[in-house]
């Protein structure tokens, strides 16, 4: 009977142990997170790059603490070239036959798009790292959520620095792109409530194109207080060389402003030189804001990682994982409607900031309003961001008695 | 004619100098194999990164790596020719007989190639070439231009220049000219028709190089940055006249200068249509382009 009953037992605990089997593979399975980015051209190549250092800085430190609940984070990453028919297909691959449990990563306005209506169809968390074009939280998809910078926000910010610089026309040079456009569009709307005694006109260029001259040569004869360049590398680049070569900006007469971001990019100073001493920049990252620690854990892990300063984009990804990673726990599942619910409820202080999500509706929706920014002018060539004059700190007036115009 | 009307003028035939370097090798490498080399805007990217980095990363002077670009674009153009040309028209003496439909493809993958391995291999970021000269503006009367634009243009000139009288004096320019003009009878004559594809690709590919490197401080070096110019040369290719040189060269100053004032007095976000819509009136009304001969095969 005894011998009888260790038999059971052994078989009962065989056969439990069988059982438990899966679940224990599960458990150890990795959490796949896509990730859709720029690798290749014509999208920003550099924004990708800057991206997926990121995510696999954020990914390396979350897997290092023991990853989510015991499971590591696998990131599946697919290149959309920035093209909106490739993001499409890329969050569609990513969905049906990797079985990621949200995507994110995506950092050009066309391609989230696009993105979001396959992750809408599917009802897939979207994290949207850097897509700036309102339209997509206008879109009101209860999947899509933008813990990244928005072009209202950019635009009121132009429009209050313009205002503060005492500017009377102004005018921006917009590529043709649902980003560009979109914030050229954002800066008026946000100057007529803000300022509306500044004339203000925007042009739109191609990203593609090499040569802008025949946009800028009527400029020299009356050219206007302020340019706001809305375009990205390389593009972004050629105009400001151009913009400098006859004359017009940075100049005694008319500011040049950046509302791309592009000082902090790591081939700024060799493609720039002169064209770039005396922008002034709308920052969402400078050595000098303000950081939770999370931030400088980041940072620093990065810099290791590539030997590069930090960059605002390092920031965004990270918090777009980390987020991800904070709604699993909460959620404690990877289900999709746990995880959406879970993201809704978000309260998490990332590399930047408490990050919350507004229910509000318009380009508020699912967005983290509060993202931080400041205004700094790079004053010498090849001047890092970080020895750059900071002359407007969050939610803080531009003080003009740090600013440098040329002489003329 | 008022300030900015000079300006444009000026502002024109230089852009029109710099697409007639890229459009004569297209130009070339049609008439005398009757292909379009999809690759050929990745040669204008290879020659500005081979300035580019020849001159910054090895510090050489400008003035030593402007031709070298030259030569590098060259020996990729001969590369081209004998690893992926040459089965096009090995062993055929007839146009009709060559499998061109093999050149779309075979140039199409090596354009795509070249993007791709630049991206890998040398990054995705863009790289600004030195400029000849540091004066950064030069005041001409009306015209404000930078010293570096000023003096390419003029190099630009000479180099077309050179270019056209070796193709209409020199030994190989005669003999391309006879393969151009009829294959077979070419190499009846005694004319070696492989070498003289070689010697068309080696120019085609050194002067799309050059044309990279000498715009290498205004375009700024992308992997992506010979796509746009590729496409002006081929409409360039069609109004000129396919294969038609002295066409290419009038086209490309034509397309400059009708850009340059369309952008201001028309539109400047049609810009780029202006070439689109004066190549499909050349196709309804002149489909021999300016230069180019009617012909008709049966």
């Amino acid at each position: 009977m005894a011998g009888l009953l260790r038999r059971d037992v052994l078989g009962l605990a065989l056969t439990a142990a069988a059982l438990m089997l899966p679940l224990t593979a599960q458990a150890a399975d990795p959490i796949k997170v896509g990730v859709t980015i720029t690798q290749s051209p014509p999208g920003s190549v550099v924004q990708g790059t800057q991206v997926k250092d990121g995510l696999e800085v954020a990914a390396k430190m979350i897997n290092d603490a023991g990853g989510v609940d015991g499971r590591k984070i696998e990131l599946v990453i697919e290149d959309t070239q920035g093209l909106p028919e490739k993001a499409r297909a890329a969050v569609e691959k990513l969905i049906t036959r990797d079985k990621v449990v949200a995507i994110t990563g995506e950092h050009q306005s066309s391609a989230a798009l696009a993105g979001i209506e396959v992750a809408h169809r599917y009802k897939i968390p979207y994290i949207n790292t850097n897509a700036w074009s309102d339209a997509i939280r206008e879109k009101g998809y209860p999947e899509v959520f933008n813990p990244g910078n928005y072009n209202s926000r950019v635009g009121a910010a132009a429009a209050q620095t313009m205002k503060e610089l005492g500017a009377k026309r102004v005018l921006s040079f917009a590529e043709n792109t649902d980003y560009g456009i979109g914030l050229a569009k954002a800066i008026g709307e946000s100057l007529k409530k803000i300022a509306p005694g500044i004339e203000y006109k925007y042009e739109t260029l191609d990203r593609a194109s090499k040569d802008f001259l025949p946009a800028i040569l009527p400029l020299r004869a009356n050219p206007p207080d302020a340019i706001i360049n809305l375009m990205l590398p390389p593009a972004a680049y050629i105009m400001m060389n151009q913009v400098y070569e006859q004359g017009v900006a940075p100049s005694a007469k008319t500011w040049l402003y950046d509302g791309s971001g592009l000082a902090d990019y790591p081939d700024f100073w060799q493609n720039v030189k002169e064209a770039g001493k005396g922008m002034l920049v709308f920052g969402l990252y400078h050595p000098k804001m303000a950081q939770p620690p999370l931030g400088k854990q980041v940072g620093e892990a990065y810099t290791a990682k590539t030997k590069n300063e930090p960059n605002r984009l390092l920031f965004q990804a990270a918090d777009s994982l980390f987020l991800i990673a904070d709604a699993i726990k909460r959620a404690k599942s990877t289900e999709p409607e746990a995880l959406i619910k879970a993201l809704g409820e978000t309260k998490y202080t990332g590399t930047r900031g408490e990050i919350t999500f507004s229910k509000d509706k318009g380009f508020a929706f699912n967005q983290w309003l509060d993202v931080p920014y400041v205004t700094f002018q790079l004053t010498q060539v090849n001047q890092k961001v970080g020895d750059s004059a900071l002359v407007s700190q969050p939610g803080q007036p531009l003080d003009a008695s740090k600013l440098w115009k040329p002489a003329k | 004619m008022s300030g900015i009307d000079v300006d444009l003028a000026v502002n024109g035939l230089i852009t029109g100098l710099f697409y007639a370097l890229m459009a004569i090798g297209l130009s070339l490498i049609f008439g005398i194999l009757k292909i379009v080399n999809f690759a050929h805007g990745e040669f204008y990217m290879v020659g500005a990164y081979a300035y580019t980095l020849i001159a910054l990363a090895l510090g050489v002077p400008v003035w030593v790596a402007l031709p070298l670009a030259f030569v590098v674009g060259a020996a990729l153009g001969w590369l081209t020719e004998r690893t992926l040309m040459r089965p096009l028209y090995a062993g055929y003496t007839s146009w009709g007989l060559m499998r061109d439909e093999y050149a779309v493809i075979v140039t199409f993958g090596l354009s795509l190639f070249l993007i791709n391995l630049v991206d890998k291999v040398i990054g995705p970021y863009a790289y600004r070439g030195p400029p000849l000269v540091e004066t950064s503006r030069i005041v001409l009367g009306p015209v404000l231009i930078s010293g570096h634009r000023l003096l390419a243009a003029g190099i630009a000139i000479a180099v077309i220049a050179i270019t056209a009288a070796l193709i209409k004096w020199s030994f190989w320019g005669q003999q391309i000219r006879a393969v151009s003009q009829n294959r077979l009878g070419a190499s009846l004559a005694g004319i070696d028709t492989a070498k003289a594809s070689a010697i068309v690709f080696m120019l085609s590919g050194g002067l799309a190089a050059f044309a990279g490197a000498l715009l290498s401080p205004v375009i700024n070096a992308s992997p992506d940055v010979g796509v746009f110019p590729a496409i002006k040369s081929y409409i360039i290719v069609v109004l000129g006249g396919m294969g038609s040189v002295p066409g290419a060269i009038i086209a490309s100053l034509a397309l400059g200068v009708i850009e340059s004032f369309g952008a201001v007095y028309l539109s400047y976000q049609y810009r780029d249509a202006f070439g689109l819509i004066l190549l499909m009136l050349f196709l309804l009304f002149r489909p021999q382009g300016l230069f180019g001969e009617k012909g008709r095969e049966v």
